[in-house]
């Protein structure tokens, strides 16, 4: 008999969900861990909408199961289930004050008035809105409405707090400031959120663990350090921002190492990690701002040296995001070289360059 | 040289100029005209007596008149009531489960509209008169010995008043409910809310405005109709619209017709201003 | 779920319902017109003999003719003037804006009977307008024109004005924008105006009657006629017919014409 700690919070197994036409769910295993918050990454039409819908009830599953505390919920109408669901539009009632909005849900559940004015006033202070119980949704900025939404599904204390890409109308430096926000929020009440999003930056900024998915399957899940640094898949790797892919074959082993040849005719040395067989192997990536900039005298010994030729410098502020051409193959590279860097404000198109990074910044790819 | 000047800068006049003369010329003076007909009286022969009396007024808020009056109001009520709990559960089912079919039912909805109402009524008249078509059918069958009277009493009438404007209430409550947006539905039943609360906190209050809009359409004519009263009611049933045409066409006494007139218009104006006050302005926006 | 199908089965019956009601009366009045019997209500045979007798009955094809004639009439003059109406409400800000838009309701909002007698009064006793195609065609336009208006105004909203601005830009005269970018663009809501206009012109009794006189019929004061002292419904059961059908084959072209439109 497994302990509410240690028992996962939500519970996704074999989940199956078809539309006219596609499969959006495809075969997902989901565990997410009560108190964290678990993102689903990926580009749209990946099915990330859809199995946040799943599990708030708001679509019924062909196959599998979905379990929120151990429980089977699958015909389960969604106001039985405990979640709550943050909905990507808001969809704030514009004909009820926000005191309205967030009393809602208890007074569906009949709580006593005074009841709900103490839970009402008690998120107010939550989420920073208080003084503004008496506005309607029309009166309220952007990130104000956010909050308004975050409170009415909070007040509820669902189990799980499902959130489909609640930021994605914000502007970026709203955006920042409310990821913090809702960090901050969810570590002081302690449930359990369900975050959906394509911003692979947000994902990692919010994120206790991330689940990336693609065509409705699920990819790979783990830690942000994780996804970011080791992805196992080239589509995880590029969409995570490590642009600099390099398919191949590992030709040799040995001392920890890997040397590994591209398609293209390179030679780079990779670490070799044990769970990953080097067989299994078909290329590596490389994050644009692990690779580094060599003076043009420092010679190719070493590994992973290469030279080539820059192609286009686009200014980014801290950084300048280099294209870089290799002699040897005439690939495209992508650098992210720091901009306060003498070597590299003295660099211009067309110039020869020695580029390199360590074997360690690379990630071996399984597919 | 300085009306020149002025009538330049009146951009907006060549627009709003041909629409705002016409109902000056032909919707306020005319009220204006009746206004003061309504306080004058009618002699022997027909003509006008240019002398102030309330006359007009004391012999309409007495006895058979007022009586007529306060009817047609009952009525008008009735019928609006009638359309509403007929309209709004039709538009609502059309709007949630009509799918492929939505544009069809709209639309023979809407079609018996632009039949004019003489003919409508008088097809009810045929169906439901004696000698009419359903007395035939059962008396052909044997279900009753005699024919029933359908026709004549005020049933009929309001039967005739829901017929005629039923598709006007249901259009506005149509247009606000497809306008709904479906993620607040969604939002309260995930807050928790069974189908009847989520009509009740979030359907019914933001669809106010078709609510609004219907009663309108459909209240307001129905107070002013004589054709069903007529057709249907055999003039045995009178309505305050009866009163006009009748003062108007039949006995030739305008200042009195005039005065129903002013009555009715002042009613109109008095239950519009309680409703944008019950309703609320927004309402009133969503239609102008 | 049992009760579930069952309350959806109940639903359907009842708005089947509600149609079956609203339309067998029409639908009768169609059929009949096509029975040999003159007077009763049974079936004897199929005839044409009563759209014959129609068309050829001088009366009722004049009566058709005015009837076109005027809610044509009606027609153009609101619809223009109500959609030059609506643009001027929509673009300019200026004193009595307010006051009109109110006003312009009012024909619309106020029962009709008041509208017609009214003016009626104004015909007869202050400008001496003689009854007949005039008053009727004002009649119907003080009717039509806000309708008109809403409609037009409506649309406006949704218009990008800036391709107003730019052709202001490329150097069109007012005129010339008219005719190539606004124009075009609030088509739509001009159409349906018409189109509602013009049955509703068309089909019109209750004012008709009041500012017709005696000298002007119209289609629907001469079925009145007819019902008042004529013997012979099944002539009548023809005319409506042909009130009922064309609307219908309207509906059946605009729904064609959508269907075309989203494909």
């Amino acid at each position: 008999m497994k302990d509410r700690q240690s028992r996962p919070c939500v519970e996704l197994r074999k989940v199956v969900k078809r539309f006219p036409g596609v499969i959006a769910v495809d075969h997902v295993d989901l565990e997410i861990e009560q108190g964290k918050i678990f993102t689903l990454l990926g580009p749209s039409g990946c099915g990330k909408t859809t199995a946040l819908r799943l599990v708030a009830g708001l679509e019924t599953l062909d196959e599998g199961d979905i379990l929120i505390d151990g429980k089977v919920m699958n015909d389960i109408p969604p106001h039985k289930r405990n979640c709550s669901t943050v909905f990507q539009s808001l969809a704030l009632f514009p004909h009820m004050t926000v005191e309205g909005n967030i009393a809602y849900g208890l007074e569906r559940r009949k709580t006593p008035k005074n009841e709900i004015r103490k839970a009402v006033g008690e998120m107010l202070a939550l989420v920073g809105l208080v003084g503004m119980e008496k506005r309607r949704p029309s009166q309220l900025s952007g990130g104000q409405r956010q909050r308004v939404a975050v409170a009415r599904s909070l007040v509820l204390k669902p189990r799980v707090l499902l959130l489909d890409e609640p930021l994605a109308a914000l502007d970026r430096k709203l955006r920042k400031e409310m990821q913090v926000e809702l960090k901050r929020i969810q570590g002081e009440v302690g449930i359990t959120f369900l975050y959906v999003t394509h911003d692979q930056k947000e994902a990692l900024a919010i994120s206790d663990t991330i689940a990336v998915m693609r065509a409705g399957k699920l990819e790979q899940a783990g830690a942000p350090d994780e996804i970011y640094n080791t992805p196992r898949t080239k589509f995880i790797a590029d969409f995570m921002g490590a642009t600099n892919i390099l398919s191949g074959k590992v030709i040799a082993t040995g001392d920890g190492k890997l040397q590994l040849e591209t398609d293209s005719g390179l030679q780079v040395i990779a670490l070799h990690n044990e769970d990953k067989g080097s067989n299994e192997i078909t290329g590596i990536s490389v994050h644009p701002e692990l690779i580094e900039l060599l003076p043009s005298d420092a010679g190719l010994q070493g590994g992973n040296r290469f030279k080539g030729k820059v192609i286009e410098m686009i200014y980014q502020g801290d950084f300048i995001e280099t294209k870089i051409s290799l002699r040897q193959t005439g690939e495209l590279l992508t650098a992210h070289f720091p901009s306060r860097l003498d070597m590299v404000t003295r660099l211009s198109p067309g110039e020869e360059v020695l580029i390199h990074w360590n074997p360690k910044s690379s990630n071996t790819l399984l597919a | 040289m300085q009306m020149v000047k002025f009538l330049s800068k009146q951009v907006h006049l060549p627009y709003v100029g041909p629409v705002g003369l016409w109902v000056i010329i032909f919707v306020i003076i005319p009220m204006g005209v009746a206004v003061y007909l309504s306080f004058v009286q009618a002699g022997s022969h027909g003509q006008i007596i240019h002398e102030f009396t309330i006359g007009n007024y004391r012999a309409l808020f007495t006895g058979e008149r007022l009586m007529i009056l306060a009817r047609s109001l009952q009525y008008a009520v009735v019928t609006n009531i009638v359309c509403l709990l007929i309209g709004y559960p039709l538009a609502y089912w059309i709007v949630r489960h009509g799918g492929r079919f939505k544009f069809l039912l709209l639309g023979l909805m809407i079609v018996p509209s632009w039949i004019s109402q003489l003919l409508r009524l008088y097809a009810l008249r045929r169906l439901g008169g004696d000698p009419g078509i359903i007395n035939s059918i059962l008396l052909g069958l044997g279900v009753i010995s005699s024919p029933l009277k359908m026709l004549f009493n005020p049933t009929a009438v309001v039967f005739g008043l829901i017929y005629t404007w039923l598709p006007f209430m249901m259009l506005p409550i149509y247009a606000s409910l497809e306008g709904l947006d479906e993620s607040l539905l969604e939002a309260s039943v995930d807050l928790g809310a069974t189908p009847l609360n989520r009509f009740f906190t979030v359907t019914l209050p933001l669809t106010k405005g078709g609510v609004f809009a219907g009663t309108i359409l459909c209240l307001i004519p129905a107070f002013g109709d004589w054709l069903s009263p007529l057709i249907l009611g055999g003039d045995r049933v009178l309505m305050a619209g009866s009163l006009v045409r009748l003062y108007f066409i039949n006995v030739g006494n305008f200042p009195l017709g005039a005065a129903v007139a002013v009555i009715l218009t002042a009613a109109v104006l008095l239950m519009i201003y309680i409703f944008i006050k019950l309703g609320g302005e927004e309402a009133v926006e969503r239609l102008v | 779920m049992k009760t579930g199908k069952i309350a959806d089965i109940i639903q359907r019956l009842g708005v089947i319902l509600v149609y079956i009601v609203l339309w067998m009366p029409i639908i009768i009045l169609v059929v009949m017109s096509f029975s040999n019997h003159a007077i009763g209500l049974r079936w004897q045979g199929f005839t044409l003999q009563w759209y014959v007798q129609v068309l050829n009955t001088s009366k009722a094809m004049e009566a058709l003719k005015n009837s076109l004639f005027i809610s044509a009439v009606a027609t153009v003059v609101s619809t223009i003037g109500g959609t030059l109406g609506a643009y001027g409400l929509y673009k300019y800000k200026f004193r009595g804006r307010g006051a009109l838009r109110m006003s312009v309701l009012l024909p619309i909002t106020i029962p009709y009977v008041v509208t017609a007698a009214t003016l009626l009064l104004f015909f007869t006793q202050v400008v001496r307008i003689p009854l007949g195609y005039i008053s009727i065609i004002i009649a119907h336009i003080t009717f039509s024109a806000p309708l008109a208006v809403f409609i037009v105004l409506g649309r406006m909203a949704r218009v990008d004005w800036t391709l107003e601005e730019a052709s202001a830009d490329l150097g069109a005269g007012k005129l010339t924008t008219w005719r190539k970018v606004i124009a075009p663009v609030l088509l739509p809501a001009i159409l349906i105006s018409a189109a509602l206009i013009f049955p509703w012109s068309f089909n019109d009794f209750t004012i008709t009657y009041f500012v017709a006189g005696v000298g002007t019929m119209t289609l629907p004061i001469y079925i009145f006629s007819l019902m008042q002292y004529s013997m012979t419904p099944v002539v009548i059961n023809a005319i409506s017919s042909i009130f009922v059908v064309l609307p219908i084959i309207g509906l059946l072209l605009v729904t064609f014409l959508q269907r075309k439109e989203t494909a």
